[in-house]
Formats: C-alpha cells, sequence, structure tokens
C-alpha cells in the first residue's frame, strides 16, 4: 500500500503541474458568470436557480475532467513507456493501478471541492438555504466523477482512446436516463424490452442513482436508506471496476 | 544471476500477415560479476528479450529464471535490479530532484538516502545542474543521464541497460562508458545491450550476438577475437632512413624478417592481425 500511496502522490504532483486544475478555475469563473446571468434575468425564485445551474456544472465538469484524465491515466504511462520505470521497480502492477487511481481520484476531490464551494458560495449570498440535501449532492457528484474515471480506466486498458471516450459517454448517458426510459408507456408495454433494462442494473452503472438533483431543487424528502444505498452501490461498482483494471493490467503485455 | 532457458516470444499480428517471431528458442546465462554486451541489429530481438526480462512482456514459450541471488522472489529480485529503457520519456511536468525522489521511495529509500545518493551520483552524469529543472526541458541526452542515474540510486546489483547510449553526444558516450565500466569495476553485473559494437569491444567482457531472434554467438570477447586472429602480420619498419610497413603471412614472417635483419633495416614492430569485434560481427552477421 505504502508503494500505492507514494505513486498516488506523484500522480497528483504531476496533474497539478501540468495545470488541468486550471481548467477547474475557469470552469468556476464562467460558473459564476453563467449564474450571475441566470440570477439576475430570473423573476420567481432566482437562488434555486443559481443551484440548478451550479450543480449541474458541478456535475458536468467533474465528469468531463474525469474523462479526460483518466482515459491517459493507465494508455499514456504504457505508450510513452513511463510505466517501464515504475514496474521495473519492485512495485506490483496492482499497486500501479491503485497509485495512479488513488492520485487521480485526489485530483478530482480537489475540482470537486473547488467548483461546489464556488457553487455554495454565491448560492449563500444570494440568499439561498441550507438543505440537509446539498451536501450529499456534492457527495454524490464526487462519487459519480470518480465512477466515470474508472470507467474510462478500465476502458482505455481494452481498447484505444477514443473509443474509451465514446464507450463511457454513451453508458453515462445511458446509466442517467435508464430510469426515465423505463417509466415510459413504450417499456411498460413491453415485458421483454422491461427485461433487459432491469437486467441492466446488474450489469452496467445506474448513474441516475447519483443524480438527487431534482431532489434538493424542489427541496423533496428522499430517505436515507436510498442515499446510503446509491452510495454503496457506487463505492462497490468503483471497487469491482478497479479490480477488474487490476486483473486486465496484470495480463496485459507492455509493449 | 538471470538465465534464459529456450525462451521465445511471438507476437501475433493479424490474420492476413500472420504471427512474427522476434525471439526464438534463446537461451543464456548472466554470472554473476560480468560486464556482458548484447549485440543485434535493429529488430534482432535485443529489446524484446530484455522487456521479458524485466517481466514487461511474458514469453511466448521458455523460462527465465531470477537468480537466487537476486532475491527470494520477484519483489527482491526487482529490489537488486536496476533498467534503463530504451527511449527515455520521463514525467514532463516532474523536476529531475522529483523524479529522484519518486523513484528511490518506490524502492524502498527515505528522500534523506535518495538526496545522499543523487549527491554521489549527479556531479559523475553532470547533471547536478539541471536537477531542479522540469523534466520537460532536458534534451535527449539529459534524460538519458537522469535515466542512468535513477537506474543507479537503490544500488542494484544488476543492471540492465537497453542501448544507454543512443542519442548522447561523443563526450557523453565517453563519460557514461566510463560509468559504465566504474559500475563493473565494483563488482556489479552489468547487462548492456546495443547496435554499437565498439562499445561492446571497449566495455564488455562477455558478448551475446543476436540475429533474427536467435542466438548466433555467446562467449567472451576475448575468445572471440582470438578465434579470429588473421594467418598474417602487419611488420613496421626503418630501412634508409623511410619508415615502412608491409602485411606478410605467417608463412613468410620468419624469412622477411631475417632478409629485413641482413639488409640491416630496423624491425619497429611485429604485430599479428586480427579482426576487430566489429568486422568480426560483420562476418557473422553476413
Amino acid at each position: 500500500m505504502k508503494k500505492s500511496i507514494t505513486i498516488a502522490k506523484y500522480t497528483l504532483l504531476e496533474v497539478l503541474k501540468s495545470k488541468i486544475l486550471y481548467n477547474a478555475i475557469f470552469l468556476g469563473l464562467g460558473l459564476l458568470l453563467i449564474t450571475y446571468i441566470a440570477y439576475s434575468f430570473t423573476y420567481g425564485d432566482p437562488s434555486r436557480v443559481a443551484l440548478d445551474f451550479g450543480l449541474g456544472t458541478l456535475s458536468l465538469s467533474s465528469v468531463g475532467i474525469a474523462i479526460f484524465i483518466g482515459v491517459g491515466i493507465l494508455s499514456r504511462e504504457i505508450e510513452s513507456r513511463t510505466v517501464y520505470m515504475i514496474v521495473s521497480r519492485p512495485v506490483s502492477r496492482s499497486s500501479f493501478i491503485i497509485g495512479k487511481y488513488l492520485g487521480l481520484g485526489a485530483v478530482l476531490i480537489l475540482n470537486v471541492l473547488l467548483l461546489s464551494l464556488i457553487t455554495l458560495s454565491l448560492y449563500s449570498f444570494i440568499g439561498g438555504e441550507y438543505n440537509y440535501l446539498i451536501p450529499w449532492a456534492v457527495a454524490l457528484t464526487l462519487l459519480e466523477s470518480l465512477l466515470v474515471l474508472a470507467l474510462v480506466g478500465t476502458f482505455s486498458l481494452l481498447s484505444g482512446k477514443i473509443l474509451s471516450v465514446m464507450y463511457t459517454i454513451v453508458l453515462y448517458v445511458l446509466g442517467n436516463s435508464i430510469s426515465s426510459a423505463m417509466s415510459t408507456n413504450f417499456v411498460e408495454n413491453r415485458p421483454g424490452f422491461k427485461a433487459i433494462l432491469e437486467a441492466y442494473h446488474f450489469v452496467l452503472p445506474a448513474f441516475y442513482k447519483l443524480n438527487i438533483k431534482e431532489f434538493v431543487l424542489y427541496e423533496n424528502l428522499v430517505e436515507s436508506s436510498y442515499l446510503v444505498g446509491s452510495l454503496i452501490y457506487c463505492v462497490i461498482y468503483i471497487l469491482a471496476l478497479v479490480l477488474l483494471s487490476i486483473f486486465i493490467f496484470n495480463r496485459k503485455n507492455l509493449d | 544471476m538471470l538465465e534464459f532457458i529456450e525462451v521465445s516470444k511471438v507476437f501475433s499480428s493479424d490474420i492476413l500477415k500472420g504471427s512474427f517471431t522476434a525471439v526464438d528458442n534463446l537461451s543464456f546465462k548472466i554470472e554473476e560479476g560480468t560486464t556482458i554486451g548484447f549485440l543485434g541489429a535493429n529488430g534482432a530481438g535485443k529489446t524484446t528479450s530484455i522487456k521479458m526480462a524485466m517481466d514487461f512482456i511474458r514469453p511466448t514459450s521458455g523460462e527465465i529464471i531470477y537468480g537466487s541471488k537476486l532475491g527470494k522472489n520477484r519483489m527482491d529480485a526487482f529490489s537488486n535490479m536496476g533498467y534503463l529503457p530504451e527511449r527515455p520519456f520521463f514525467y514532463p511536468h516532474l523536476k529531475g530532484m522529483e523524479f529522484c525522489y519518486y523513484m528511490g521511495e518506490l524502492s524502498g529509500l527515505s528522500r534523506a538516502e535518495v538526496r545522499k545518493r543523487v549527491d554521489h551520483w549527479a556531479p559523475k552524469f553532470k547533471i547536478s545542474f539541471a536537477l531542479n529543472r522540469l523534466l520537460k526541458t532536458y534534451s535527449k541526452g539529459m534524460l538519458q543521464r537522469i535515466g542512468f542515474l535513477v537506474t543507479l540510486l537503490h544500488d542494484p546489483s544488476l543492471i540492465i541497460l537497453d542501448e544507454p547510449l543512443a542519442g548522447v553526444d561523443p563526450v557523453g558516450r565517453k563519460e557514461l562508458k566510463d560509468i559504465i565500466e566504474q559500475i563493473s569495476e565494483e563488482g556489479k553485473t552489468v547487462f548492456f545491450s546495443s547496435h554499437i559494437v565498439s562499445d561492446v569491444e571497449q566495455i564488455c567482457d562477455t558478448v551475446l550476438f543476436i540475429k533474427d531472434g536467435r542466438l548466433v554467438f555467446n562467449g567472451s570477447v576475448d575468445s572471440i577475437i582470438n578465434d579470429n586472429i588473421k594467418p598474417s602480420s602487419l611488420v613496421r619498419y626503418r630501412e634508409g632512413g623511410e619508415l615502412k610497413k608491409v602485411q606478410v603471412s605467417d608463412n613468410d614472417k620468419t624469412s622477411f624478417l631475417s632478409r629485413l635483419l641482413n639488409q640491416g633495416a630496423e624491425i619497429l614492430s611485429v604485430e599479428q592481425e586480427r579482426l576487430s569485434l566489429e568486422q568480426i560481427f560483420y562476418k557473422v552477421d553476413n
């Protein structure tokens, strides 16, 4: 584990120095600007608009950065052969994978903290009220980005960068929309199709479980068991993907 | 320390082109304390063999055995091995010193130990001035030097260098060769791949020739050169104030020298002619 922490530390340092997090700062500034414009032109409940924009942008930017850094997490190491310098030392391949995910996970945590701080500061500044679901929404957004990171990282071990990004985006969109799709009459009237969509939950990631923005915005109550269940589901899924990455990487020829 | 036993590596390309055998039934042993030159043309299978030795890729058949002197298991063995890849691409956004800390910590060294060893090696590699610079600002030669430095950082007993002198200027080549000779004199085992024969002749005591993935020669540099001595000598002499040199066959040597002495010529040297390792390599290669 010590070797994984060392790899994570220097991966974080490398990413921070590569100025990728500058994107997060620019996004944050853009977010402030967009939210301010939306707030200025809104009648009714402007703080809700600010929160809606804020959480939406937070989610999209975190997922975007997760894909951007995640697709190169392992493939770049293999292509540029920097991985040789690591695995030629007394470091197991599994320690390498865990270290890389931990390092990039730390990047995503910093990104979400930065953007959520900007969003919530603005929300608070314009008179928005605290809702117990807001921290949950931020935490689940972070988990969503970590899941995307693990997903794109795993795909990148199996295929090229472009395909990995495409697969991840497709699964992200599917995973977010499947819940709505299942409640349509079209699906309800087709038991076979419905069974396929239900089977989806057991295999592919159900991102909709991590999206509670609607509940936050309309101050609906959410049972804590649902929140904890979503959290556990996501953590288990991430761990499974990391294990899958280790399994693939252990068998991969690094040529 | 390390042994290849009938190792082969076949790469599957595609259905139309079929497969490609990069290494074919390769067997050799790296003995402790030797400096071995691994010679072969580009594409001969040197880097593929080294990648298998480092467990980056697995052999299609055969076995690679890490000797007990390297350690009880893979982790122990890799603690005692140092490896420099063919093309040094390191982390561009890290500084040279940060990279040394990174590699040292992965080898189980403390930051203080890394600092101490960098202070020892950096002046020898003439890279001290660049340790606080980002690696992306390094030239290829500088990357080779810092890569070599981190290879030696954890004091490995087996050092595997894949084309360590490629892309280095003549002065740099001389300096790196001096360092290889120095670590070799310290009793380290050095396995050194190259396609530049004169480098191997200068540094190594044992040579492995590989061609099309097959081992062509495995033996000491001296023995291969002695086995390829020409049956002729080069005689240098002074006659009538004029310096002359003549190549004579071994059969005619004695009579030729007697004649020179009778004529009052001054014989300066008689040197048995031999092929250089490079000439032998071309001979074997063709």
